[in-house]
């Protein structure tokens, strides 16, 4: 078992250790008279306990986090200080190197002749009139493209002479027999940062026990440096740990008396838990949509809002090369918006009836024993998986609407259509209309209905006149939240509708949704910073604001209509 | 039948001779799946006159309201026997509409229970569902003259497309009332109107009942024996679902014939 292990299993001993006797002192104090305390004995316990275990506890979960970072930065600062000479080393060696001097004039000169190049260019785009010369433009701009090229190559040449010169130095100081550690901090000071980074990773692997990409006897040294920061780290934070529920025990235990408000105290704490998790479930919510805000800005930079929210074309394709200019794709997403839409509105006139009636006939009409059995059964249908749902509407609703339509005599029905997935989408959403209304009707007082019966109505009439009404706001709530459901569904439209942006009105035609796009956009390799990718987020952040405005509207209807009956 | 004698003592206890019997119950009893809640009730209750029903909780009298007018229809396990007339016709008989029947008995409960509509709605619902009014104009008058009746017009004519919920408790129970009187019953059943009420709303809407009297049929359940003896002209006294004792108020009130009718208008038990 691990040192740090042990510890935490010494610190629950302790916490167990810490309740009892707080309890026991507190029930001491008063000789067993629990009567005379301010709060009950178990009170007592749980504050010596929390006070005893939670601050060490948290202080090795601090460990557990941050320890591997801690280690790799002490280990990259103690490789650093080995290999110091051997970096003097090094940079007398790029002084004095003729060669390396040359090289770097040269990228400087070229540097400075391509800055030229486009002060030209940029004063010419700024003439006017007879001044202005396409021709002379063509040929700048030839000329600069060049320059930037010579550049590159220069820069290129710069640093493979130090790489030149990095190796001598270092088979030089190996041929001395410098220590292993001065070579190992070499390379890792000396090296581009990516593979500085793989060689402190792999470093911290050997350290763990685990295995690395590579081996060598430079990463052996290093590791054996890194385990000796790991095991140092360890005992001190272990030791601090019970360092800190000694200290937490001793002090709390002697607070322990009758007058002590334990039961306020551990009241607090537990308000502060409490208070920790919403916060944590908050901030989440917060990070998820600022990185939504943020990626999206991004999309929009290239992108303007404007051809976003109004264009009429949706075809994002990406630059197969960096100088393919003119490739980045058409980011119009009105025919999303229109798919969305329709298919969102196929559902709806699907599952509001269906699932309205089916929750007056439960609510109203059906016995207890049918309302039993019928409403749980409505509401396993909720919990059906959406791709099930999806390949129900792939194999079995879509070839059978194709057939009854290419019956009927319409040519060109696509395998692939918002109706097909609009009507298993329709079906998925009735127990979310049926069970909520259900329930909704369900609260509408009893004496409303006495009070119809009473005038003479009958009990349609009184449906229609009275629960119903009465019921409306929730009811319009249960809706609103069965569309947030629909704009937001995703696999039964990846199934069932296609992926083709049509901006159509024809039910009959494959379309696509906004979260068919997002998926489509992001699956597959993708680098992470073309428009087409970020356009996914611009998306996510639309849906995002739908969905909110539905369910808030949802939200506050449902809230009158519980002010007004409670 | 062992107590048809007894029976016979109790029907005609209100000695009023001056109104012509209304409603006419005889042998009415009542069960809620086997259990029996009502026991061979009969009694004659007179027109154009307030009769109030007391007794303690649970003794009977919402169910025996509720046979009037067949809103025990509307439970389930309630059975209902004897012969129950109104102006001479069965209630309980086949071919009576009970939809029919209710627009003739109008009901008003404990709690008010206003539809969530507007005032206007609230009373033009039963005119509405009946087809009373030909036209517009007739449905407004129905209105304003069922809200006349009831006092409420001069509080809420300016307001009538106001939602009945905004109103206050003892105005909503004014426009509940409203809304029974807008269909033209002739016999009205009140269960406890006041017991959610305050004092000043009690008292309006006891004035209102002794306005209505002089049109209506009016029975009215209550706890406070002060309100039986206030507003009504009969009392009934009903214990554990019989009906124990029946006279003018001022009999019942100053000179009680059973012991258990006297412990309960003197508070020894209830
Ligand atoms: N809907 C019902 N289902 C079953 N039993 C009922 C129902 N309503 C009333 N009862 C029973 O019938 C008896 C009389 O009730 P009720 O007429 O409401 O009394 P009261 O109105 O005088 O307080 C009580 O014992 C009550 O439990
Ligand atoms: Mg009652």
């Amino acid at each position: 078992m691990s040192v740090t292990a042990l510890i935490a299993l010494a610190i629950l001993v302790m916490l167990a250790g810490g309740f009892y006797a707080g309890r026991a002192r507190a029930i001491q104090a008063v000789e067993g008279n629990t009567v005379r305390l301010h709060s009950l004995p178990n009170y007592h316990g749980y504050y010596v306990a929390i006070w005893t275990g939670l601050p060490a506890l948290l202080l090795l979960l601090a460990h557990g986090m941050f320890a591997d970072k801690v280690v790799e930065n002490l280990t990259y600062a103690e490789l650093r200080r080995e290999a110091s000479s051997l970096n003097v080393q090094l940079n007398d060696a790029i002084e004095a190197d003729g060669a390396y001097e040359s090289l770097r004039t040269e990228a400087v000169q070229l540097r400075g002749r391509a800055e030229a190049i486009s002060a030209d260019i940029q004063r010419l785009r700024n003439a006017t009139g007879e001044d202005r010369d396409p021709e002379l433009m063509d040929r700048l701009e030839a000329e600069r493209l060049d320059a930037l090229n010579a550049v590159t190559a220069a820069d290129e040449a710069v640093l493979e002479r130090e790489g030149e010169l990095i190796a001598r130095v270092a088979a030089e100081a190996r041929a001395e027999g410098a220590p292993v550690r001065a070579l190992a901090g070499f390379e890792v000071s000396q090296a581009p940062r990516e593979q500085r980074q793989l060689f402190l990773a792999d470093t911290l692997n050997i350290a763990r026990g685990e295995l690395p990409s590579r081996e060598s006897r430079e990463l052996v040294a290093a590791a054996s440096i890194a385990t000796r920061h790991q095991n140092q780290l360890r005992f001190l934070i272990g030791g601090m740990a019970l360092v800190v529920a000694l200290a937490g025990l001793a002090r709390t235990r002697s607070q322990v008396e009758p007058a002590f408000r334990a039961r306020n105290h551990v009241e607090s704490l537990v308000t502060a838990l409490l208070f920790l998790s919403s916060v944590i479930a908050i901030l989440t919510t917060v990070g998820i949509v600022f990185s939504l805000l943020f990626e999206s800005l991004r999309f929009f930079s290239s992108v303007p809002v404007s051809e976003f929210l109004f264009g009429l074309q949706w075809s994002p394709q990406i630059a197969l090369r960096a100088d393919q200019v003119g490739q980045s794709g058409a980011f119009g997403a009105v025919p999303l918006f229109a798919g969305t839409g329709l298919i969102t509105l196929i559902a709806m006139v699907v599952a509001i009836p269906i699932g309205l009636l089916s929750a007056i006939y439960l609510s109203e009409y059906a016995g207890p024993r049918f309302r039993a059995t019928a409403k749980p059964l409505l509401e396993i249908l909720a919990g059906i998986p959406t791709v099930v749902y999806g390949f129900f509407a792939l194999l079995v609703v879509a070839p059978a609407i194709r057939g009854l339509f290419t019956w009927l005599g319409f040519d060109d029905v696509a395998t692939q259509s918002a109706l097909s997935a609009g009507l298993v989408m329709g079906i998925m959403i009735i127990p979310f209309i049926s069970s909520l209304s259900d329930d909704v009707i369900n609260s509408v007082p009893q004496a409303l209905r006495d009070g119809s019966y009473a005038m003479g109505a009958t009990r349609s009439e009184t449906i229609s006149h009275v629960v119903l009404p009465a019921a409306l706001p929730g009811i319009v709530g249960a809706i609103l939240l069965g569309v947030s459901r629909a704009v937001g569904e995703t696999m039964i439209v990846v199934m069932a509708a296609g992926q083709s942006a049509n901006l159509t009105a024809n039910p009959l035609e494959s379309v696509t949704t906004i979260t068919v796009q997002i998926v489509m956009l992001l699956t597959g390799d993708q680098e992470f910073d073309s428009p087409k990718t970020l356009s996914a987020f611009a998306l996510g952040l639309v849906l995002f604001v739908i969905t909110l405005i539905m369910n808030v509207v949802a939200l506050r209807v449902v809230q009158r209509y519980r002010e007004k009956y409670d | 039948m062992p107590d048809n004698q007894s029976h016979s003592d109790s029907i005609a206890g209100a000695g009023e001779a001056e109104q012509p019997v209304k409603v006419q119950a005889r042998d009415v009893c009542v069960s809620y799946s086997g259990k029996q809640a009502l026991n061979h009730v009969s009694i004659d209750v007179p027109d154009r006159s307030v009769t109030a029903f007391i007794g303690p909780s649970g003794c009977g009298k919402s169910t025996f309201l509720r046979c009037l007018n067949r809103m025990n229809d509307t439970i389930e396990g309630a059975r209902v026997t004897g012969s129950l007339k109104i102006d001479g016709l069965e209630v309980n008989d086949k071919s009576v509409d009970p939809v029919v029947l209710r627009a003739n008995v109008g009901m008003v409960f404990q709690k008010p229970n206003p539809f969530p509509k507007s005032i206007y709605d609230n009373v033009a619902y039963g005119p509405r569902i009946h087809g009373l009014a030909l036209s517009k104009d007739e449905l407004d008058a129905i209105v304003e003259d069922s809200l006349r009746k009831a006092g409420l017009w001069d509080e809420v004519a300016d307001r009538l497309n106001h939602p009945g919920t905004s109103l206050s408790g003892g105005q909503q129970q004014r426009l509940v009332i409203a809304r029974a009187i807008a269909v033209n019953p002739e016999v009205i059943l009140m269960d406890e109107p006041c017991s959610a009420l305050d004092p000043i709303a009690t008292a309006k809407i006891e004035e209102l009942i002794d306005e209505l009297r002089e049109n209506y049929c009016i029975i009215i359940v209550t706890h406070s024996m002060q309100q039986a003896a206030r507003v009504s002209q009969q009392t009934a006294f009903f214990h554990m679902g019989n009906l124990v004792e029946y006279g003018t108020t001022e009999d019942i009130f100053t000179n009680p014939r059973d012991p258990r009718t006297q412990d309960y208008i003197t508070g020894r038990f209830g």
